[in-house]
């Protein structure tokens, strides 16, 4: 039994956690963006996939990964900023806010999905670890990439909390998102508020792209594996909340990932969206407030 | 409209003597072989070891003192795409015969294409035994070892190294995969093996980590897999770098690692053992010529796919030979039974199944080299003939 547990059981947990923290890297973005504009943003895996292929390119021009890693989120934030000034204040001041934003965002999807396809090709490409090995500990074997992507995920998640909870900045973000008339009157200037954090979502976005592609490979359709998952997570945390986010991301792949010691991982997708219907009949607001709420 | 009529009827009158003059031109061989997408890297060898066996033909006075011409068609590994090319292929190619098909479903697909305009098929490459077997066509034809003879020489070699074996299954998720697994199941059950797990993940999937909880708790003495192509590529690193294959033999189907992805696997392909009917390694005259010859044209070794593809045209020249014409019914009567020599030895097609009898060996790599480490005879290989509608 203890056997079990440390070497079949323990080693499944481990690497439940370093998906995980890839999960959240993607919902945290998802989530930030809905909190704040209220904006489903239907075309964030696309933005992950082009963060994926900018790493790929950045590398190519003989640039090192670690170089990739930190140059794509800052691409990412300039694509987010000019999307979000070009096209989406233009329907966002409409009735139909909602319904425009998430129809806009679904084709810009779209459009971008067929552009890497036709700029990259559509057979999948890889990115070479940059941390290569594995460590063992407690009788554990465990790939050193994967370990890197815990911690700098983890890194990530714990910046993205104190910006938003700990800063002025954070501060003004989450007045605008709670009431954007009487912060406006207050001095906030609520429109770059608005278009920075789209970018800072859709670097969020890149960053788990570049992160992500040493180990799935990059192709056009990455966006579409891991952004049902996060939108799962999105929901069931409670739309726009980062807290909800990060304990509902985190839950979720461990329930797939011990659940995958029983039945095939194939049918674990299926258990996430029927805890997700289980969840909205039990709180349809998810599990937590959303942002500059509570 | 009449005229209209007429006038077509005459332009087919005239045509007529045209067809008949054809059996004195090139004999037209169709090839529907996947030139692109997954699979393009198998079509390359097929393409390859047609090319060549063509050129030799050709230079040696062709067939029947006629010349042998190849007509590509790219299918893409997809059944519905194979049949709309096979189709086209007999109809306004007016070839005489067909091969090429890589995927199983497509080769079942253009088999019964084949069968509706009465012209043979012969598959170099498709695994699933049903192909040969409750799936048989009078039509097709099959010249590469099926998923069962490839079992019956790896289970062979592993009851010999291993007693009472616990085996973990790891298939890709479609009729391939699921054929070979049971097919080697059954091979490796007979001999004493213990069936410990088995799981099945989607073709092309791009982390198998999670399948390793079910792995690891199953405490396997052996893994079989069948992935190919790419996802063994991944399937292979990802288990090196969780330290999943240490003090465990990993073994597979013939198409799980061949000369086109060993490059990329590296070195966790060390160690991997498979039951294959070909290896460039065989140590025959006939063999060492093949590979030289192939090497000095293509750049690179042949595999499985480019020996047997080699080996068809000299299988339907033999036929065409012995029968003395290219008509289909007399063709498949010369293809029954026939013997032939293909660079791996003598063949025999077994007329009551139209599969192909030949020595079977299981092959180690060992230091990014295949090496043969066993050999089955065809007749303990080739298993009891199931087909039963000619």
């Amino acid at each position: 039994m203890l056997d079990w547990l440390q070497f079949v059981l323990a080693p499944q947990v481990v690497n439940g956690l370093s998906i995980g923290v890839a999960v959240v890297l993607m919902a945290l973005g998802l989530t930030i963006i809905f909190g704040l504009l209220d904006v489903i943003n239907m075309a964030h895996g696309e933005f992950y996939a082009i963060g994926a292929y900018a790493a790929l390119a950045l590398i190519g021009v003989g640039l090192p990964f670690w170089w990739a890693l930190a140059l794509t989120p800052l691409l990412m934030a300039v694509v987010g900023y000019a999307a979000e000034r070009a096209l989406i204040q233009r329907v966002f001041h409409s009735k139909d806010r909602h319904t425009l934003t998430l129809l806009l965002t679904f084709g810009i999807g779209i459009i971008l999905e067929d552009l890497l396809k036709i700029a990259f090709g559509a057979n999948p490409l890889r990115i070479e670890p940059p941390i290569t090995g594995a460590t063992e500990m407690f009788g554990l074997f465990f790939p050193n990439y994967r370990l890197f992507l815990m911690a700098s995920g983890a890194a990530v998640i714990a910046a993205v909390w104190v910006v938003a909870f700990r800063t002025r900045l954070g501060a003004m973000v989450r007045a605008a998102a709670f009431d954007r008339n009487m912060a406006a009157s207050l001095g906030v200037p609520v429109s770059t508020v608005y278009a920075g954090t789209f970018a800072f979502g859709v670097a969020l976005a890149g960053l788990s792209g570049v992160l992500l592609a040493p180990i799935y490979s990059v192709f056009p359709t990455m966006g579409r594996d891991f952004v049902l998952i996060a939108f799962s997570v999105v929901i069931i945390g409670g739309m726009g909340s980062i807290k909800g986010a990060v304990i509902a991301g985190l839950l979720l792949t461990q329930a797939q990932s011990i659940s995958s010691l029983v039945i095939s991982p194939v049918w674990s997708d299926p258990l996430l969206f029927g805890i997700m219907v289980l969840v909205l009949m039990w709180r349809p607001h998810g599990l937590f407030g959303r942002l500059g709420h509570g | 409209m009449i005229r209209y009529h007429l006038n077509a009827i005459a332009a087919v009158l005239a045509l007529t003597p045209l067809v008949a003059s054809a059996q004195t031109g090139p004999i037209r061989v169709g090839v529907v072989t996947p030139l692109s997408g997954t699979y393009a890297g198998i079509g390359q060898q097929v393409k390859w070891g047609l090319d060549l066996a063509a050129a030799q033909i050709n230079a040696a006075g062709g067939v029947m003192g006629r010349k042998l011409e190849l007509v590509y068609e790219d299918e893409e590994a997809n059944p519905a795409v194979a049949t709309q090319k096979a189709e086209k292929l007999l109809q306004v190619g007016k070839v005489d015969f067909l091969t090429g098909t890589v995927n199983s479903g497509s080769t079942l697909a253009v088999g019964q294409v084949a069968e509706r305009n009465n012209r043979l098929i012969a598959t170099t490459v498709s695994f699933a035994d049903s192909i040969t077997a409750d799936k048989c066509s009078p039509n097709v034809f099959r010249v590469n070892a099926r998923a069962g003879m490839q079992s019956a020489a790896l289970a062979d070699w592993m009851a010999s190294t291993q007693k009472n074996a616990n085996v973990f299954y790891l298939g890709p998720d479609y009729e391939m995969g699921r054929s070979t697994v049971a097919a080697f199941k059954t091979a490796a059950e007979g001999k004493g093996a213990k069936t410990v797990g088995e799981v099945f993940a989607p073709l092309d999937n791009k982390d198998y980590s999670p399948y390793f909880g079910q792995i690891r708790g199953a405490r396997p003495t052996v893994i079989y897999t069948s992935v190919a192509g790419n996802d063994t590529v991944r399937l292979f690193t990802q288990m090196a770098e969780f330290g999943l294959n240490r003090n465990v033999q990993v073994v597979g189907a013939s198409g799980t690692v061949t000369s086109q992805n060993l490059a990329a696997i590296g070195k966790a392909a060390d160690g991997f053992v498979t039951g294959v009917g070909y290896s460039p390694s065989i140590d025959s005259a006939e063999n060492r010529k093949f590979v030289a010859d192939f090497e000095a044209v293509n750049k690179s070794k042949p595999d499985l796919y480019g020996a047997d593809s080699y080996g068809v045209l000299f299988f339907y020249k033999a036929a065409v030979e012995k029968a003395g014409s290219t008509d289909t019914d007399k063709v498949r009567e010369a293809m029954r039974g026939l013997q032939w020599a293909t660079p791996q030895g003598m063949k025999t097609m077994r007329a009551g199944d139209h599969q192909a009898m030949q020595d079977m060996y299981a092959v180690k790599v060992v230091g990014g080299q295949f090496q043969i480490v066993g050999k089955v005879s065809a007749g303990a290989a080739i298993g009891p003939d199931a087909c039963t509608r000619f």
